[in-house]
């Protein structure tokens, strides 16, 4: 288990992160750079993400089977949205 | 010995509603799911009088679509899958050598749940009528404004009945999962367990995705019906092209890999008869195994084959051809394997056999005529056509007769008595010809509307062969209850194994087995089984004398003065019956009235958490300020109430629908909080193999199943706003919110705060974790020395603190959006998803409240201080980080994109 230091490094990251997608919507960048930014965002939600999964969550330490679970999840999650928005097309 | 120790004997009914042994609860799923069997054959029968003549006028057209739809239902959901969880339920612990399912409270609730939807399910009939659209409850008819008027209520009904259903599926996926994973005996390697506990495996983690995604959809569509919101028809009512394609997309992604999560336990079933019945190992075993796992991958990607008749694209409709047709491969060659099976053994033709065997040819003929409708140029004619209906009877059906031949085979070992055998080979014969009658004139006339009665004339001949084929086929299931009901009377009793050549550890012990199954510690270290005496075993010690297959001599297990498992708790039968209260209520009540109920239960739970706690741990400072709040509370929502309905003139108004949603809400918040406070003892084995969670306690493994479940769940609901959007224009979206729906501004800072505080509250929940890992002591903050207890507590308090301030930001923020904007739920499909996806959030932040109240009252006395005793703060954890998660995506995508 982590030390509290680095939980509290953690949570600094996080905010920063959060802090640093609204900002990217106040410069108006998204108008002009919608889906580049818009890839930005969502990678930005994917690194907090996974931030809080390894180390909040403790999965970093778990065996791998559970990062295995989640993501076969994930992945069905995928499956369903592509699928769906490739079929109408 | 717990207080839930002992349960009353078979005779006493109360065992019955408090028995939590798996042996007892697989015997009620397969008592209960004849029933619905023996429902939805009835109505099967009443298909068929109405179609043996064109137009035929037994049931006008609303009771047709009632009785079809209903028949796909009961068949489908209430019968089939719970039939064969009855066989898993009794067989699968006996397999791999566990005592029971790794949650036993669990799964008597999964049990009840299971049996109250389907009671849920049959009152709708008297609502009016029941839902009417189709098994596949299709996009626009199963929104309300498709639903004649004297139906709303009760198809509104089903569909809870549904959840409730779904509810029900996934507490059993996450129990089976965590069992087979967990509580395997020492030395059985997963590669190993017996074929029908390998397609449980497989069907359960088809289960755990494919009803997560179902259970999305219908609680999108129960708020289409509660809430008005326009997901699968429009603002006006009006049919929506992306609404229609969005439900099918949702249904079919669970409702294929459905068919074989019906099919598969049959399968495996098959697997085991045909081994024992032929007197050898399945050949190909391994190749078997890969196979059916990679048929449960491969359903995930195969649903649009459904969809050939929609508007989706002809690149994705190639696509799913081609899985389609690839996904046959691997039942051929599981159709081969038992085959040449049976060729290189010694057949003894024995009633399970000939089941299997007739289902095997049932099943061939339903795969080739499947691989037709996978062809897209086939399925354009034969798409809505009898040739659908017979092709998927031939399907699920072969699954249902497999399944009558397990049925025999474990009758045995389940009651102790063998049925007779002339009555069990003449209930074959005439379901056989009665099925292939019924079904096979079907391909004749084929081009018989689906779902319709009317017909040409001249197909009349062959659907009155279907009829004839009908009645044989439901008269042979008069021969299998009697037969197995006279036996249980007979003197036919059997001793552990009544077939030669079983090879599965529930043939190694005796007919029926007792309460804790095994007379010691099952092994297979050995590469055999074994019994090892007692709990030293479990180190490595002592071992017992040996019991073989064949029930040679065994040994009795040692008392070491361990605490007894528990077995019995009537808190599982009392959630079961508050849901049913609870969906009966909610299925009749108004947009304006229906949150009501549940809002008042909520100053009920905290009441509950504050009286049953202080009764268990002792009245402390906390105890009382929870019961103060209570009332609080409950003050509160009172005059709310009065400010929106008026107390005297809302209560007046109330229809009865109101009183019984607020009895089983506040009957179903006391259940859980008995449940929680509840001394329940079930012991982890501690010498299983666990391969490849080892070092993941069982609640742990548990939890992290469900939210396996919870990703699709979400998944589906942003999944649908992805295809809402994408299928609108996603750059026009909000664009279009503001300039039709009425929208003024949406802001960031809202969503940035609940981001802040969210992160925020992850933050103690690890905190609270740290600390109460400490265990009982104090830690030097500065100055101060406060002890670990506090800071578990200060913390759990701090985090719940969070949640509240979250809930009180997004009121905030849906107050100006709904009343002060007029952006209601309906304004635009924007709203809805708004809403709803958010509101979805919401609810787990609401719940996770509820636990969060669970933990401060037992942390303040101190009930989590320690490494052990702290797992429960880090269970809770993964939830609400889970939940922290979610709303990472959600804010960009709600918020800023």
């Amino acid at each position: 288990m982590a030390s509290i230091k680095l939980y509290t490094a953690i949570f600094g990251v996080l905010m920063v992160l959060s802090t640093m997608q609204a900002a990217l919507e106040f410069t108006g960048l998204l108008e002009e750079f919608y889906v580049p930014i818009m890839g930005v965002m969502l990678l930005l939600s994917t690194i907090k993400a996974v931030s809080v999964a390894g180390w909040y969550m403790h999965v970093f330490d778990e065996p791998r089977a559970i990062s295995y679970l989640a993501i076969a999840a994930v992945i069905g999650v995928l499956a369903l949205i592509a699928g769906a928005a490739y079929s109408i097309t | 010995m717990g207080e839930n120790g002992h349960l009353p004997p078979k005779s006493n009914i109360k065992r019955w509603l408090v028995t939590t042994n798996h042996k007892d609860i697989g015997v009620l799923y397969l008592i209960t799911s004849m029933f619905f069997l023996v429902m939805a054959g009835i109505l099967a029968l009443l298909i068929r009088a109405q179609m043996w003549a064109p137009g035929a006028t037994v049931l006008d057209p609303g009771g047709y679509y009632q009785v079809a739809t209903s028949h796909g239902f009961l068949m489908v959901f209430w019968f089939l899958s719970p039939f064969a969880f009855g066989f898993a339920n009794y067989v699968v612990p006996l397999q791999i050598g566990a005592d029971d399912l790794a949650f036993p409270r669990l799964n008597a609730m999964s049990y009840w749940l299971y049996l109250f939807s389907g009671v849920l399910f049959g009152i709708s009939f008297f609502q009016g009528a029941t839902f009417m659209g189709g098994w596949t409850m299709y996009a626009p008819l199963n929104a309300p404004a498709f639903i004649p008027n004297y139906g709303h209520v009760g198809s509104f009904a089903a569909i809870l009945a549904l959840v409730m259903f779904t509810g029900s599926v996934t507490i059993g996926s996450v129990n089976f999962l965590t069992t087979i994973y967990r509580m395997r005996a020492e030395g059985l390697r997963m590669r190993d367990i017996p074929l029908f506990s390998m397609s449980i495996l497989l069907t359960v983690w088809m289960m755990l995705f494919a009803f997560a995604a179902l259970l999305g959809a219908l609680v999108i569509l129960s708020s289409d019906h509660l809430l008005h919101t326009s997901y699968f028809a429009d603002v006006d009512g009006n049919p929506s092209s992306g609404g229609s394609l969005l439900w099918t997309h949702l249904f079919w992604f669970f409702g294929h890999p459905e068919v074989y999560i019906v099919f598969f336990p049959a399968l495996g079933a098959m697997a085991e008869i045909v081994q024992t019945f032929s007197g050898r190992r399945l050949v190909g075993r391994k190749w078997f195994v890969i196979a059916m796992a990679l048929v449960a991958i491969q359903s995930f990607i195969v649903w649009m084959h459904h969809m050939f008749l929609t508007t989706i694209n002809l690149p994705i409709k190639t696509i799913m051809m081609v899985t389609t047709i690839g996904i046959s491969l691997p039942f051929d060659l599981m159709v081969f394997a038992l085959i040449y099976t049976m060729i290189k053994g010694r057949v003894r033709w024995k009633t399970p056999f000939l089941f299997v065997l007739g289902a095997l040819l049932i099943f061939i003929v339903g795969g080739i005529t499947g691989v037709f409708l996978g062809a897209i140029v086939l399925d354009y004619s034969f798409r809505g056509t009898y040739w659908v209906v017979a092709h998927f009877h031939y399907v699920m059906a072969s699954g249902a007769v497999a399944l009558i031949g397990a049925l025999y085979y474990w009758y045995p070992k389940i009651t102790g008595k063998m049925y007779n055998e002339f009555l069990g080979k003449i209930h074959f014969v005439v379901a056989f010809v009665g099925f292939n009658l019924l079904y096979f004139p079907m391909f004749v006339v084929w081009e018989t509307p689906r779902r319709m009665f009317e017909y040409s004339a001249g197909f009349t001949f062959w659907h009155r062969v279907a009829s004839v084929g009908a009645v044989l086929f439901a008269a042979s299931f008069v021969i299998m209850i009697y037969n197995l009901f006279m036996s249980l009377y007979s003197d036919r009793v059997v001793d552990d194994s009544p077939w030669a050549y079983t090879g599965s550890t529930e043939w190694a012990v005796p007919s029926p087995p007792p309460t804790e199954n095994f007379p010691g510690t099952p092994s297979f270290t050995s590469g055999s089984l074994r019994f090892l005496e007692g709990p030293e075993a479990t180190d490595g010690g002592v071992e017992g004398e040996e019991a073989t297959p064949d029930g040679g001599q065994v040994t009795a297990a040692a008392d070491h003065g361990e605490p007894h498992p528990d077995h019995a708790s009537w808190w599982p039968v009392f959630a079961g019956s508050s849901a049913l209260l609870a969906g009966i209520g909610l299925s009749g009540l108004s947009p304006s009235m229906f949150v009501w109920p549940f809002l008042f239960a909520l100053p009920a739970f905290v009441y509950f958490v504050g009286a049953v706690g202080a009764r268990r741990d002792g009245f402390t400072v906390l105890h009382g300020a929870f019961l103060s709040a209570s009332f609080l509370l409950l003050a509160v929502f009172i005059a709310l109430f009065h400010v929106t309905q008026g107390i005297i003139t809302g209560l007046e108004s109330a229809p009865t629908y109101f009183w019984l949603a607020l009895a089983g809400a506040v009957l179903g918040v006391y259940t859980l909080v008995r449940l929680g406070f509840e001394s329940f003892y079930v012991p982890e084995p501690t010498s299983s193999a666990q391969w490849p969670f080892g070092e993941v306690e069982n609640t742990k493994l548990g939890m992290w199943t469900f939210l396996g479940s919870d990703i699709i769940l979400f998944g589906a609901f942003i999944g649908s706003y992805v295809f809402t959007r994408f299928e609108f224009g996603w750059q026009d979206w909000w664009h279009v919110a503001h300039e039709v729906g009425g929208l003024e501004h949406h802001p960031v800072w809202p969503g940035l705060l609940n981001t802040y505080i969210l992160l925020a509250s992850s933050f103690t929940v690890v905190l609270a974790l740290v600390f109460a890992r400490r265990g009982v002591g104090t830690t030097e903050i500065g100055p101060l020395s406060v002890e670990n207890r506090k800071l578990t507590l200060g913390f759990i308090g701090t985090t719940f603190l969070g949640a509240c301030l979250f809930l009180l930001n997004k009121g905030i923020e849906w107050v100006d959006l709904y009343f002060h904007q007029g952006w209601t739920f309906n304004a635009d499909i924007m709203s809805s998803t708004f809403y709803l996806t958010t509101g979805l959030h919401a609810a787990h932040v609401v719940i996770g409240m509820m636990l969060m109240l669970f933990l401060m009252v037992r942390s303040y006395t101190g009930a989590y201080q320690g490494e052990d005793e702290a797992r429960t703060i880090e269970y809770f954890g993964l939830y609400w980080h889970f939940v922290d998660i979610v709303w990472l995506f959600l804010f960009p995508l709600f918020y800023i994109l």
